[in-house]
């Protein structure tokens, strides 16, 4: 169920678990509305020749997961800020999943803090973060 | 023997001062693009007819600074990577405006572990709208990883 108020939200609740699409083709269409369209994210042969293990699933759509994942929570909420650390890179057609827990909230200011954290399916911890949001009394 | 970057000093000289100044134009496939890629289902978001249509919150990190250092900067002892980035969005970019980023060096520190020290700069872009308002801040966090120097025999 979407949350839609601050009062639906419980310390140490989790998020639903998100699963992006990291295939060729989404990364492809985002690096080139980012303006970031280069062959290290977009050719795994390119990237491999430049000594990556593949094509890179940039870091700012790692960034953008976290914010999607947010809303799909809790659509009418309004992102304050997001930290995210860029851990070591996802790799573009492998799967991932981000998991999130609320660790703070602030029911006067209608704040929450959630942590985040995108896995791949090893079960490695690839980026974290922590987004501060504002939700409707 | 290892070559540091002198952290009081960066500190004295480059430290919020502005040192470059880009613009930028959002269209409405622009940001659709961005969303739904992010996998935004927030029909703000992803709809351009919604009353309330603008970019998604972390837009601003994409934006990218014409230079990553200010000039006069110090060698940098070692490979810079992209350690993490920070997103503040303050106010709605909407599509068709045109917007203006200034970045300065908003932060310059030192951790030393086992390894060695590692250097951390945190490079800060504003992002204003042509009334000056400030719709976000988009920080970058690069990690130089100091290496030692050859030593003459």
């Amino acid at each position: 169920m979407a949350v839609s108020s601050i009062r639906d939200v419980e310390f140490g609740a989790e998020l639903p678990v998100f699963e992006p699409d990291t295939g060729l083709a989404n990364v492809k269409r985002f690096v080139v509305a980012a303006g970031w369209n280069g062959p290290r994210f977009t050719d795994h042969e390119a990237a491999r020749k430049e000594g990556l293990p593949g094509a890179l699933v940039p870091g700012i759509l790692s960034q953008g997961y976290l914010a999607a994942m947010i809303h799909r929570w809790a659509p009418e909420a309004l992102i304050q800020n997001v930290d995210t650390v860029f851990r070591a890179p996802l790799i573009v057609d492998e799967p991932c999943s981000i998991s999130g827990v609320v660790t703070d909230i602030d029911e006067e200011a209608g704040r929450v803090e959630i942590d985040l954290t995108i896995t791949n399916a090893k079960g490695e911890t690839r980026v974290f973060g922590t987004a501060e949001v504002k939700l409707p009394a | 023997m290892t070559e540091t970057l002198n952290i009081d000093s960066i500190r004295t000289n480059f430290l919020n001062q502005d040192y470059d100044e880009r613009h930028f134009e959002l269209t409405p496939e622009q940001i659709v693009d961005y969303a739904e890629a992010c996998g935004e289902t927030a029909l703000r978001y992803t709809d351009p007819e919604h009353p309330d249509f603008q970019a998604p919150p972390t837009f601003a990190s994409s934006f990218q600074p014409g230079k990553r250092l200010p000039d006069g900067f110090p060698k940098l002892p070692g490979l810079g990577m992209d350690a993490g980035k920070a997103v503040s969005p303050k106010a709605p970019m909407r599509p068709g405006v045109p917007l203006v980023g200034r970045t300065h060096l908003h932060d310059v520190y030192a951790k030393t572990g086992r390894s060695g020290r590692m250097t951390f700069m945190v490079t800060r872009m504003e992002v204003y709208d042509p009334d000056q308002l400030l719709l976000a801040t988009a920080d970058t966090r690069i990690v130089i990883r100091e290496r030692p120097t050859k030593v003459a025999p």
